[in-house]
């Protein structure tokens, strides 16, 4: 049987108990995206771009991360290490650190490495995400000279005590687990949520970097094959565990306590062309990370007032080990990083009339400490190589939003922060959105904003090769686009949007090779990026059983060195950026019938150079790759309980594809799903 | 309507289908038995995008990739150095844990040494026994060229697996001379009959470079660590070891912001070559560092350096921006520029054929 027809039989006798669950219920019909139409413009989004992760997606199934959730749903690059490792979000052609990370008001960003790593957030954790593209993110944070991903957390609505439990069993010994727990009365709203994720994560791949072997008696090589490996040192146990307290005094005041618990442990995968025997080394990265946030918010009529605190605190191990040839692992690296940050926020908003002005203030008190290697000095001592140092991060903004007729919109937002003890220049944006058609709720918008992002603690003070005389990277970004929404109430919606951007950022820092055998982070390169993103939704009821909805996105983002060249030699000029995809596209397709539901989803990135000239050399090159995943779905509604059931498909062509170099990636894997929510 | 259907049915075609294109497998022949440069291209670390290029001088003719190209498959992650022995070139490929033998003529592997920690330089002691230097360890490996083998190993005294650094090898007689590298600041003596560490020498922070001259005298550059590290920093030098009684004979010191790398000697052992931002050149007989450049820099910091044993021509890598082809640069003995050409990502080291 080949593996094609195995793979067939597989998925039809994981779904086959779907069918069997189905015969005896009663028909009951789910939603799949809300038919509604909406024409409302808040003052708030004025002239901004938004991409906004429908609840539906967010919690499709308990095994996803963010990084998941942004590859299929949006047209960002997701750039992704291999299954359950590192992954990094940009917008628009620009790197990672520039793209900034707010949970429930609080950055995220790693202060040491300037960014986030998306495969640590299950979208189980997050009951709201907003993307804000370029320009747009200004309104929320500085520094996102790509843009900015907004997560937060929401009380659940419940009513006395609930409780929901998934379990996923998937492919490469895989299990997901989820618990919540949630109480809640007129004023009080409480959850407890756990996610538990766990897999050796040993997927087959065929290494067509490397080749066996076969020898004669003489150690003569007679024939060579490409081998059939397992991805090797992968293994990954992650534990979230995520509590909220809500308190809604009923007369304007909410109190909130969101805390979140990480603990992570983590192998890291070893590259294709690694000839090392994965039984004789340990690579390993450990993360315990408690995030938490207090919230305030006091609202009447006209004006409200929030205040936040939290407080972060990451313990980061990074152990390579090896077998020395004697039975015991001995480390070759050691390192440690340590991150404590107090959190302070202060926002006040006021409607006057046709005119809202808010005010914010927030400050990030960072205090590193990076430990990366045990030497022993000169006199035989020891000695750790790392550095200490704290930061303090404040950022202010004002801003006012003028709507003169329900037609129009103006809003402008003044931007200043500190780093450390250097000011930014005052960072604007404005933005501007006009009705063009009530009819098609045809809606034209354009921004356009400074930005400024400060060189991470690690590019300043990492030994060896940190750089304290980095410039901060600064940036120009223009928007404008037009967007539309039509349809009927509880019939069919369809919205769509196309945005043109442009976009300067000057003193681009990339981390280098030294003479000295180690890397030094400078400020090399000048990049422009331009383009287009669109998006469309689609919603209808095609009658009281069948639901149909659809969503997509496209982005063409050239993203163009236009820096001076380096030398005479330099072919960098002109060329696109590595690793950065010019196309990147997201489809999903979802069609419920009562209480079925067959998701389809499809993502694209196009070819992606790995040398800043452009070339495609034979060992180093990354083809395009479009991803299928599908997932069949069946709730079944009983008297003590709901039960839903899924059974997934990921790649489901069985494509051999690489996010990055030397990263082996799964091929079609599955996993399903039992979930039951039971009825006090 | 018509154009409705078409595109729908186009977007099914796209979207139901996966189509990543791979082009591996095909292996080219090569039989050039021309004598020439290799040049061994790091790669980017953690990428494994290292790759192997070949220059015929005479010719003017350069080769990429030939290793991938031979056979198939990839050189691996930051190939770090090379020599040849008996028509078999030796590429020590840092990352990948892994030291491939090949044809020097037709590219083609012969064979590999694998269970290596993380090997920098080979150095041949006879057709049955060759050294092997490791980063972040504190061993020097044993091997047999012959097998392939491990046959054991030499442990370095005074340092652990964590911050051990072997690195570049000469050999005198029967000892061998070991410059330590990364957090260290020693050269060893290795008699070569036992296998064991008979003497060390303390020259200053982190030797990187080392080569025997003419008139038996090691030279080694030590680069002097990086400013805020606890071991300490302190101004790069060159140094001259007498190899016979194994003394440091003199200690030419840079400027304290110098960062002098990729120290080489001529054909005839007679000159030292090294880059401190130029290439700079002075005879093994001087006492003091020349005060002119032999050739000046071209923007950008080269990164490699290599000097034709026999024209004396002087070949400089740049780098660029360490992320696209590298260009290599040859001069002729007395400076003046010969012929350019690129090779792959970050060449680093360069063998002789």
């Amino acid at each position: 049987m080949n593996s094609r027809a195995r793979n067939f039989l597989l998925l039809v006798a994981m779904l086959l108990p779907l069918f069997a669950w189905g015969q005896s219920e009663p028909p009951r019909t789910i939603p799949i995206r809300e038919v509604t139409v909406y024409g409302r413009r808040p003052m708030k989004d004025i002239g901004t771009v938004q991409t906004r992760m429908d609840s539906s997606v967010l919690k499709e199934n308990v095994s996803l991360s963010i990084a998941d959730v942004l590859t299929f749903n949006s047209s960002l690059f997701v750039k992704n290490y291999g299954r359950a490792t590192l992954s990094t979000v940009s917008f628009r052609g620009t790197s990672p650190s520039h793209t900034q990370v707010v949970w429930n008001g609080m950055r995220i960003n790693n202060p040491m490495m300037g960014m986030t790593d998306f495969s640590m957030i299950p979208s189980y954790f997050i009951d709201d995400a907003s993307l804000l593209h370029g320009t747009s993110s200004v309104s929320d944070v500085g520094g996102g000279l790509g843009g900015s991903v907004r997560l937060s957390t929401k009380p659940a609505s419940a009513e006395g005590f609930g409780l929901q439990y998934v379990q996923g069993v998937g492919s490469f010994q895989t299990f997901d687990e989820f618990l919540r727990l949630t109480y809640g009365n007129d004023h009080w709203q409480l959850s407890t949520r756990a996610v538990y994720s766990s897999s050796p994560n040993e997927y087959k791949y065929r290494n067509h970097d490397k080749k066996e072997n076969i020898y004669d008696t003489d150690h003569n090589i007679i024939g060579q094959y490409y081998p059939t490996e397992r991805n090797r040192s992968g293994s990954f146990k992650d534990l979230h565990i995520l509590q909220e307290a809500y308190y809604n005094t009923g007369r304007g005041d909410r109190f909130g306590l969101n805390a979140w618990y990480i603990n992570s442990n983590r192998e890291l995968q070893m590259l294709t062309t690694d000839y090392s025997d994965a039984t004789e080394m340990d690579n390993r990265q450990r993360e315990h990370t408690f995030r938490g946030v207090l919230s305030w918010d006091h609202l009447r009529s006209r004006w409200k007032i929030a205040a936040k605190a939290g407080y972060i605190n990451t313990w980061m191990a990074y152990d390579y080990k090896r077998d020395p040839g004697n039975g015991i692992m001995t480390t070759m690296t050691r390192s440690r990083s340590y991150v404590n940050t107090l959190y302070g926020q202060a926002d006040g908003e006021l409607y006057a009339g046709r005119w809202l002005f808010t005010a914010s203030v927030s400050a990030h008190q960072h205090f590193v400490r990076s430990e990366d290697k045990n030497i022993i000095l000169q006199q035989g001592d020891r000695a750790v190589v790392g550095y200490d140092k704290g930061r303090i991060e404040l950022s202010t903004s004002l801003s006012a939003k003028w709507r003169p007729s329900d037609r129009i919109g103006f809003s402008a937002v003044l931007r200043e922060e500190l780093y450390g003890r250097d000011w930014t220049p005052l960072i604007p944006a404005l933005f501007f959105d006009g009705v063009i058609s009530e009819r098609g709720n045809i809606i034209a918008k354009a921004s356009f904003s400074r930005n400024f992002r400060y060189p991470s603690l690690n590019d300043l003070y990492f030994l060896p090769g940190g750089n304290p005389d980095l410039r901060r990277e600064s940036g120009w970004t223009y928007d404008a686009g037009v967007q539309f929404a039509v349809g009927r109430d509880g019939a069919y919606s369809l919205s769509g949007s196309a945005t043109w951007f442009d976009s300067y950022v000057k003193d681009w820092i990339m981390w280098l090779p030294t003479t000295k055998g180690f890397f030094s982070p400078r400020n090399v390169k000048d990049v422009h990026s331009y383009g287009v993103e669109l998006k469309a939704d689609f919603a209808a009821a095609l009658t009281e059983e069948w639901h149909l909805g659809a969503g997509g996105t496209f982005s063409w983002t050239p993203s163009i060195n236009e820096g001076e060249p380096m030398s005479a030699a330099d072919q960098s000029v002109g060329k696109q950026l590595p690793y950065t995809p010019e196309i990147s596209a997201s489809l999903t397709g979802e069609l419920s019938w009562r209480t079925w539901s067959l998701l389809y989803k499809w993502s694209h990135y196009s070819e992606r150079y790995t040398m800043s000239s452009n070339d495609l050399s034979l060992s180093g090159n990354l083809p395009p790759y479009y991803m299928s995943n599908i997932t069949l779905s069946k709730q079944i509604s009983l008297r003590w309980a709901d039960l839903s059931l899924k059974g997934s498909v990921n790649n489901l062509f069985d494509e051999e594809y690489l996010s990055v170099l030397s990263r082996p990636m799964p091929g079609i894997n599955y996993e399903i799903f039992i979930g039951i929510t039971p009825k006090w | 309507m018509r154009y409705l259907t078409t595109i729908l049915i186009t977007l099914a075609a796209i979207t139901l289908t996966g189509c990543m294109e791979w082009d591996y497998g095909r292996e080219e022949s090569f039989s050039n038995s021309a004598n020439g440069l290799f040049i061994t291209n790091e790669g980017n670390f953690q990428y494994g995008n290292a790759s192997l290029s070949f220059y015929d001088p005479a010719t003017r003719k350069v080769e990429n990739e030939v290793f991938y190209r031979s056979n198939a498959m990839k050189l691996g992650d930051v190939a770090q150095s090379m020599v040849i022995r008996n028509g078999i070139g030796w590429v020590v490929v840092n990352n990948s844990h892994v030291v491939f033998a090949i044809d020097i003529d037709t590219y083609k592997e012969v064979g590999r040494i694998t269970g290596l920690t993380s090997p920098r330089y080979i150095h041949f002691v006879s057709d049955e026994k060759a050294y092997i230097t490791q980063l972040w360890d504190n061993r020097i490996f044993i091997i047999n060229p012959r097998t392939y083998q491990i046959t054991g190993h030499i442990e370095c005294p005074s340092m652990e697996m964590e911050s051990g650094s072997t690195e570049q090898m000469v050999q005198w007689g029967r000892y061998l001379y070991v410059s330590c590298w990364s957090y260290q600041n020693r050269i060893l003596k290795i008699d070569t009959t036992t296998d064991q560490i008979v003497d060390e020498l303390e020259v200053g922070i982190q030797p990187s470079s080392l080569v025997l001259d003419r008139n038996g005298k090691l030279w080694t550059l030590t680069d002097g660590g990086k400013v805020g590290t606890p071991y300490g920093h302190e101004a790069p030098t060159l140094c001259r070891i007498d190899a016979e009684t194994f003394t440091l004979e003199c200690r030419l010191r840079f400027a304290e912001d110098d960062e002098p790398s990729e120290l080489q000697l001529s054909g005839a052992g007679d000159r030292l070559y090294w880059l401190n931002e130029d290439v700079w050149s002075m005879s093994v007989d001087s006492n003091r560092l020349p005060v002119r450049p032999l050739i000046e820099q071209r923007e950008t910091l080269y990164y490699g350096l290599t000097v034709d044993p026999a024209s004396g021509d002087v070949y400089v890598a740049d780098a660029i921006d360490y992320q696209q082809q590298g260009k290599i640069y040859r001069y002729s003995a007395s400076g003046e520029e010969i012929d350019e050409f690129y090779v792959g990502i970050i060449p680093g080291a360069f063998c002789w054929k």
